[in-house]
């Protein structure tokens, strides 16, 4: 059982590294798509899953990235790789100072306030066009990389999915689970909640930084509109949702499978496509709020690091 | 930006705010009824906002009625539709933690606006019925404005005094202090909960009927009012329900100052950095609400 377990992540991942090499443009995409959202479902788990603090405007952090990694691309002519870098270096430094002010608020209001930083960003990059280029947006030299980025983003999402399995197995990731489970209790027994909270915020920020700026890279331009929808937060949840949100594997399973039914959907039905996507919402909060690992995890006995 | 800034024009600018300051307040004292009540933000109380005005739109252009006599209509008609939303979906997420609320309400939202486009499609539309201004001294009073104030002025008036003096107003009251103790002492809270809910789509309809007489309509005109009730019942003190009066003219107030002083664009960005501000200093809001 246990080689099994090893055994068929070790497969899959051989099978994506080779992908490139048979892939079509279409496939190739796809499977880029799957990994961003791998990415950004994952970090958004770290903190939300585990602590109990609803992000819920976490796409602030992949715009942050990908406007610092499309600024640095574009007029400072950075080589892409670096740029991603920094625009996880980014978004880690806003995490810092978001979580520094707003990781005392508690349930809703933490909530709120996150949705409104990404309003805000949005306002604000819209408002600096010199720097950023307004509404306009903001076009990257041309390069054709999807390969590369391909390569960067799986790194992303694997390394996004092994953090989690590491603080999920580690003490700090139990201190965090107690936070959610009952912070006064978790404060009480001496665990400094809100360094513990800080310091998940600024894991959960860097994936979706990397990944933004990966994103601008790989579409090439960048518009106020196009890196902070509220949607992008609400998918990223629901597919956290729906795997098992306080698991690692949750997101992987979410980010795959509601991927696959939006293409499908998105394929034949566009003009119904966000009415069937608030169905889908509603349908998995209300049906299976614990999520597709959860509800294995409490029919059998399956290990926590799961 | 070298613009002289003439005490005229900052009381051009105070009478805007709170022109808009009441409007804000009624469509947030909603927002606040159900957050009170039931301890979930709706998110899709905008959404309900513009399906308000699309009643009125509808009723003007294809009945010719006089959009002012829409507005009971349009308040009715939404009424019925939050009360039908909490019976089917709402009424399941109350006790659950507040990320089921949120998606949950999320996913109606974007139902209603994708049925909104492909009902009524995403052209602009407008009601224009009364056009121009009042101008007393140096100041310019735009009529439908005025009109909507006094209209939300009332309304929001009429809501106090249903939640203060009324049977049914002190039982959602008791309701929102204590659920459980409510319901020992016979309150259908369950009952409690719909009329809330469809009370508050009704004041969500309201504002929605006024502004279709100030903005255009399409159907993504809600959403930026979601996020306008959220920050008013903050600064007020969520579950306060005298503080989102004072939040809304709060927030009419910073955001015509905003506009003045720096740009239209940034005084979203300085409504939020008050929010964000008044979350530090003082949590519960200005007025005092209940920590969750």
């Amino acid at each position: 059982m246990r080689s099994l377990a090893l055994a068929v992540p070790a497969l899959a991942l051989v099978a994506l590294a080779l992908y490139p090499t048979i892939a079509t443009g279409y496939g190739l995409r796809a499977v880029l798509q799957v990994f961003t959202w791998i990415a950004l479902a994952g970090s958004w788990n770290l903190i939300s899953g585990l602590t109990g603090y609803v992000s819920f405007g976490h796409v602030a952090f992949f715009g942050a990235g990908a406007y610092t990694g499309g600024i640095l691309m574009a007029s400072a002519g950075w080589s892409w790789p670096v740029a991603a870098l920094l625009g996880g270096v980014a978004a880690g430094v806003l995490a810092l100072g978001m979580g520094w002010t707003c990781l005392r608020l508690k349930g809703p209001y933490f909530a709120i306030a996150m949705l409104g930083l990404n309003e805000v960003l949005r306002a604000l990059v819209s408002y600096f066009e010199g720097l950023t280029g307004g509404g306009n947006g903001l076009s990257m030299p041309t390069l054709d990389a999807t390969v590369p980025i391909y390569y960067a983003m799986g790194v992303t999402a694997l390394a996004v999915t092994l953090g989690a399995r590491l603080i999920i197995g580690s003490r700090f990731g139990l201190r965090l689970m107690t936070i959610r489970e009952d912070e006064v209790a978790a404060e009480a027994m001496g665990i400094p909640t809100f360094r513990h909270k800080l310091l998940a915020f600024l894991l959960s920020a860097i994936g979706p930084g990397i990944a933004g700026a990966l994103t601008a890279r790989d579409q090439g331009y960048i518009e106020p509109l196009s890196v902070f929808p509220l949607a992008t937060t609400i998918t990223m949840i629901v597919m956290a949702l729906f795997g098992g949100k306080g698991t690692v594997w949750g997101p992987v399973i979410g980010a795959i499978v509601l991927f696959v039914a939006q293409e499908m959907v998105w394929a034949r039905y566009p003009y119904i496509h966000p009415l069937l996507f608030g169905a889908i919402i509603v349908a998995v909060v209300l049906a299976m709020p614990r999520g597709i690992l959860g509800l294995l995890q409490m029919k059998y006995r399956l290990p926590r690091t799961i | 930006m070298n613009v002289v800034i003439t005490p005229a024009m900052i009381g051009q600018v105070v009478i805007s705010g709170l022109l808009s300051g009441v409007l804000y307040s009624m469509v947030a004292l909603g927002l606040a009824l159900i957050f009170g009540v039931m301890r979930i933000i709706n998110v899709a109380h905008g959404p309900l906002l513009m399906l308000g005005a699309y009643t009125t739109f509808f009723l003007y252009s294809a009945f010719g009625l006089n959009p002012y006599l829409t507005v009971p209509i349009s308040m009715a008609v939404l009424f019925v539709v939050g009360l039908v939303l909490e019976r089917t979906l709402v009424f399941r997420v109350i006790e659950a933690p507040e990320l089921s609320s949120l998606l949950l309400t999320f996913g109606i939202s974007i139902a209603l606006v994708n049925a909104a486009q492909l009902a009524f499609t995403s052209d602009l539309r407008a009601v224009e019925y009364l056009t121009g201004s009042w101008v007393i001294g140096p100041f310019a009073f735009s009529k439908s404005r005025v009109i909507a104030f006094v209209f939300a002025g009332a309304l929001t008036g009429g809501a106090f005094l249903f939640l203060k003096s009324t049977r049914l107003g002190k039982a959602i009251r008791a309701t929102s202090q204590s659920r459980d103790v409510a319901m020992v002492c016979g309150i259908d809270v369950g009952a409690i909960h719909r009329l809330t809910f469809g009370l508050a789509s009704a004041l969500a309809a309201a504002g929605g009927a006024l502004i279709a007489m100030i903005v255009a309509i399409q159907p993504e005109m809600g959403q930026i009012w979601t996020f306008k009730s959220f920050l008013v019942i903050v600064l007020g003190g969520a579950g306060n329900y005298p503080g989102a009066l004072l939040g809304g003219m709060l927030l009419g107030l910073v955001e015509q100052l905003a506009s003045l002083f720096l740009t239209t664009q940034l005084s979203e960005v300085v409504a939020y950095v008050l929010l964000v501000i008044v979350l530090l200093v003082r949590p519960t809001g200005l007025l005092g609400g209940r920590q969750t």
